[in-house]
């Protein structure tokens, strides 16, 4: 509970410089580079079309879904994942990216991971955005559902919040997690229903267990918003087992907060 | 608390756990039984500092002299012991002194002041002096990577003591540069000490610039405080 207040109490008191060092994290990745900025929309833009091209001509699964062709259907899920993938990785390494805050000066560490979200999630605003403009030109205006949307972005800033506070922790200790991480990120994008429509699974019990996990609760939930036309409150189930997960994430991280705060800056 | 009283030390011991090799240390998180050594770097030390007092640290590489600034800055926890320290702590801790290498000098400037909770106007304000007195002209545009160890350390140097320090702590920083410079960082000090009532501490192999400064000397040997006193007696006992 301790643990709880002095992290709150961190993020109220340095709230000016988190949102300063959240500017400084979006210029710093892409200083250096003419077109700036430009690169964070570049790289999505690409991928999702190598996709579409693959699913639709490709591997010629795509028959659209809900009357949606394949890639208006794939886009929301792909854009929340780009998202989730930088926060997996990205948020696995944040104290290490950042130890000269740690080890230079006096700095809340607590609030490391959440400016590196910030950041992040500034760029999935942008490229949201820019998905809503895809929408609208393709002809599929927006409807009072949209407005979820900022539920399902609540939330997965929370839950990836916590877990990059959790993995950066353990990423501090140990370089082995970071490449743990980054090897199950693949894994866990194709497990997880980012590219396929999860409810197309035959096999009960099999949906049950995606039902635990969390990417394809909010992959899923940007699409209730875009194509299933669903509220989140018409899914109990799978809300309160997201819920539970995300206290369980919290938890985690004020383990690891307790834990190990005191030894990080030594190691690093 | 004194309010004279700066920087309390009392029975502050600091161990490090070193285990053989990184996997033992991540499943050290796990589990109680993964064996490690112990390092005592500080042992059962106690002092007190008082406003505008300069103190010089004296002692063998490995004597636990950085440890100690560290713990003062606040960047590390001590193992035991307490400490209290009141005002703004600025530290120059090895020469790179916490800066983003991906940002540009001009942005870390700005990036320190606001960690250090200056207002944007306030370092606006500095920013002149520091860049002059950094003497790095047109690289202050310039990512920090691109930057020479000097360089480095001479904007670090400016951006500390420019930004209106309480406590200033200088860790060999000033042991860079030419000779002119390091004048002139002297010179900066002397300034401050005099005029702002800034308390310095000060960590040197350099007898001479430490005899300049301060007046009080403590001398470590492997954790241990053996001396603190008369900057003179301090001195002829760390030669010894």
């Amino acid at each position: 509970m301790d643990t709880l207040k002095t992290i709150i109490n961190e993020h109220i008191e340095w709230k000016n410089q988190i949102i300063k060092l959240a500017k400084a994290d979006i210029i710093k990745t892409y200083s250096g580079a003419a077109l700036g900025w430009v690169w964070a929309l570049v790289r999505p833009t690409i991928l999702i079309f190598v996709f579409w091209f693959a699913f639709t001509y490709g591997i010629r699964s795509g028959g659209g879904v809900e009357g949606y062709p394949f890639a208006l259907w794939m886009i929301p899920g792909f854009m929340a994942w780009f998202f989730m993938n930088d926060m997996l990785t990205q948020g696995a390494s944040a104290m290490r990216k950042y130890r000269y805050l740690i080890t230079k000066m006096k700095f809340p560490v607590s609030t490391i991971p959440t400016f590196v979200g910030l950041s992040k999630l500034f760029v999935h605003l942008c490229l949201m955005v820019i998905v809503a403009l895809i929408f609208i030109v393709t002809r599929h205006f927006p409807d009072v559902y949209w407005i979820q949307l900022l539920f399902y972005i609540l939330i997965m800033f929370l839950f990836f919040t916590a877990w990059a506070l959790f993995a950066s922790l353990l990423g501090a200790m140990s370089n082995d997690f970071i490449n743990l991480v980054k090897s199950i990120t693949t894994a866990i994008f194709w497990l997880s229903g980012i590219m396929w429509d999860v409810n197309t699974i035959e096999i009960p019990w099999l949906q049950k267990v995606l039902y635990f996990n969390p990417v394809t609760y909010i992959a899923t939930g940007y699409r209730n918003c875009f194509i299933y036309k669903v509220w989140f409150w018409e899914e109990p189930l799978q809300l309160f087992i997201f819920i539970g997960l995300l206290i369980v994430m919290f938890l985690l991280a004020l383990w690891s907060y307790k834990k190990l705060i005191k030894e990080i800056p030594d190691v690093l | 608390m004194n309010s004279e009283t700066v920087i309390r030390f009392e029975n502050v011991t600091k161990e490090y756990k070193l285990y053989k090799n990184n996997k033992k240390r991540f499943l050290a998180i796990f589990s109680k039984k993964v064996k490690y050594k112990k390092k005592l770097a500080v042992n059962d030390v106690s002092f007190t500092i008082k406003r505008g007092e300069a103190v010089a640290l004296f002692g063998k590489n490995g004597a636990g002299k950085s440890t100690i600034l560290k713990m003062i800055t606040g960047v590390t926890y001590p193992t035991s012991g307490e400490i209290e320290v009141s005002g703004r702590v600025s530290a120059l801790l090895e020469l790179t002194a916490g800066f983003d290498p991906e940002l540009t000098g001009r942005e870390n400037i700005y990036l320190k002041g606001q960690l250090y909770g200056l207002k944007d106007s306030e370092i606006a304000e500095l920013e002149d002096e520091i860049v002059a007195f950094a003497e790095i002209d047109e690289y202050i545009d310039q990512p920090v990577r691109s930057y020479s160890s000097g360089m480095k350390a001479r904007l670090g140097f400016a951006v500390s003591v420019n930004i209106r320090p309480e406590i200033l702590i200088v860790d060999e920083a000033l042991s860079v540069g030419d000779k002119n410079f390091r004048k002139k960082c002297l010179k900066k000090i002397n300034g401050i000490i005099e005029n702002d009532n800034v308390t310095l501490l000060f960590v040197t192999h350099s007898i001479g610039t430490a005899r300049e400064f301060c007046n009080r000397g403590m001398v470590m040997v492997k954790g241990k405080k053996v001396f603190d006193g008369d900057i003179d007696e301090a001195i002829e006992i760390y030669n010894k």
